[in-house]
């Protein structure tokens, strides 16, 4: 009888899990000036002056508590960037990113920290370049939930 | 270090995209029992056993309790290790920690991947804040290319210069009988490869690799007594970054980071003035391109700023005067919870003159290896041939 080599079994599966995430008190104080009022604020290290975004309780560097809230303004400088082709899912809808798309890192006037989102500009080299100003830019209000998706993305500011 | 601890033995399997011939068990035991053979001992010898890898990157939790077959702990004190990149090399220097304890002379540590198995994306993106930064996230390959944007803006580098690294990996690699990707290619192929996030293309990003390394760890009277060639451990150290914190995003900030902190905390402790010297190979960790460059000057190869020219005059070939992953390092071979601890045996090889077709052409007595995990820690291993050196 002749032997039939066999394909190794291999079986596809998926797994979806629900999750619910606290934001704590900090961190909530912040999303909900972004939703309600279209501010943005972060907090300043009493001791190394660092000014964190998102807000956070402890500063991780000098271990005391962060307690001066500074309202930051919303425009800033991008420091780098890149214009993705890959077809990403956006792990918090399960909808796919549209590609190609620039995304970047923005560090907001006055703040020590940064920030990674959309920057509304054509994926073309020409038009984009790390130091450039932004600005950024909110949905209306009635269509703000209280997260990062308030912020739609960052306008370039000419000149 | 208060007690001295050796490498006395390892092993890996050959890396591939596809492994569908064996259980992840299966797999592991590969890696086991070369380092078993290469070491001449058995598992009744062992006293503890250290497993790595990334929790549901294969989409199954604690290993460590199902995979007892395949790592030998079967009723042998254990424990595991899931660190991101860090992963083979965490479990490396937490079994460094145990024998120089004095708790537990010879000990096994292990780490592996399966990654044809899961998404390794879907699950990354629970590295990333839910409500900061989660819905940008799910691939490495996006913070690699801000890497890169930042490092040409600063610097003045080009797309070739990344490229020149792609190609000596993968040249590196096809020496190396091991490694996934062993690609004979040049500068224009790197270049014409398929852009995937600006400016990292297909053949700057690491493949994604099913494999598993081993390694046994001895204390100083069984290394002196057992192995003919035992490699000493000489220095580890750690560091963590912040979450949300700028690091090689902006490859100019002066802020202290963690790469650059481990780096000169373990020069601290071993008296190092000038590393490209004192070691004499580096394994590091370069999922992407531009990640070696800027470890060149993290590691102070280079001044900053200046890491594009050592790739661009040769320095860091197998055969220059400061080989860099001889063995074509992650961008060869990323089987994530394995890579660093590959990175640990490629430089032991390299010390033992066992790298076989990869070993650098010079005398090889010290060498430092690095990790990276998430892309905010890093974990160091510093490595020699005697207590001497």
């Amino acid at each position: 009888m002749a032997t039939k080599i066999q394909e190794p079994i291999s079986i596809p599966m998926t797994v979806s899990v629900p999750y619910r995430f606290a934001a704590g008190s900090y961190l909530t104080k912040c999303l909900i000036g972004l939703r309600d009022h279209g501010t943005l604020f972060a907090v300043e290290c009493p001791k190394c002056k660092r000014v964190q975004l998102p807000p956070r309780i402890v500063c991780a560097t000098c271990h005391v508590r962060n307690e001066r809230w500074v309202e930051l303004g919303l425009e800033g400088t991008l420091v780098a960037f890149t214009i993705m082709y890959l077809p990403l899912t956006d792990p918090t809808t399960g909808k796919p990113h549209n590609p190609p798309f620039v995304y970047g890192t923005v560090r907001l006037d006055g703040a020590t920290s940064v920030l990674d989102h959309f920057i509304n500009v054509e994926p073309d080299l020409e038009k984009i370049r790390v130091g450039m100003r932004c600005r950024m830019i909110l949905r209306p209000q009635a269509e703000r939930i209280g997260d990062l998706s308030d912020i739609l993305y960052f306008d370039p500011i000419p000149g | 270090m208060k007690r001295n601890v050796a490498i006395i033995g390892g092993g890996q399997t050959f890396h591939a995209a596809r492994r569908h011939d064996v259980d992840q068990a299966e797999m592991v035991n590969e890696a086991v029992r070369a380092a078993l053979n290469d070491a001449r001992m058995t598992m009744d010898e062992i006293d503890l056993v250290i497993l790595g890898n990334m929790e549901f990157f294969e989409g199954t939790h604690m290993t460590d309790c199902w995979l007892v077959h395949g790592t030998g702990a079967y009723g042998k004190q254990g424990l595991k290790i899931t660190t991101g990149g860090t992963v083979g090399a965490t479990a490396v220097v937490t079994a460094a920690h145990h024998v120089a304890s004095g708790l537990f002379p010879r000990v096994l540590c292990i780490g592996f991947e399966k990654q044809e198995e899961g998404d390794t994306g879907a699950i990354l993106s629970g590295v990333a804040h839910p409500l900061w930064g989660r819905s940008l996230a799910g691939a490495a390959v996006g913070y690699f290319a801000m890497m890169g944007s930042s490092y040409m803006a600063a610097w003045g580098a080009t797309e070739e210069h990344s490229a020149m690294v792609a190609v000596k990996a993968r040249q590196n690699a096809r020496k190396n009988k091991y490694a996934h990707l062993k690609l004979d290619i040049g500068i224009e192929d790197v270049l014409n490869s398929r852009m995937l996030s600006w400016p990292i293309r297909m053949l700057d990003m690491c493949p994604a690799s099913n494999g598993a390394c081993a390694m046994i760890l001895a204390d100083e009277k069984t290394a002196k007594a057992r192995c003919k060639k035992p490699v000493w451990i000489r220095a580890m150290d750690t560091a963590h970054n912040e979450q949300f914190e700028l690091d090689w995003r902006d490859v100019k900030t002066t802020r202290p980071i963690f790469s650059r902190t481990c780096a000169k905390r373990i020069y601290r402790k071993l008296g190092v003035q000038k590393p490209s010297e004192y070691f004499d190979v580096f394994e590091v960790y370069e999922p992407a391109t531009w990640s070696e460059l800027v470890w060149y000057e993290d590691l102070g190869l280079c001044a900053p700023g200046e890491g594009f020219r050592l790739i661009e005059k040769g320095v860091t070939e197998i055969g220059g005067a400061i080989p860099v992953n001889p063995s074509g390092g992650v961008l060869s071979t990323n089987c994530i919870g394995a890579s660093a601890m590959l990175r640990v045996w490629e430089a032991a090889l390299q010390i033992r003159g066992d790298a076989g077709e990869h070993q650098v052409p010079k005398d090889v007595r010290r060498a430092l290896t690095t990790a990276y995990g998430g892309t905010n820690w890093t974990v160091m291993t510093a490595l020699s041939r005697t207590l001497d050196d």
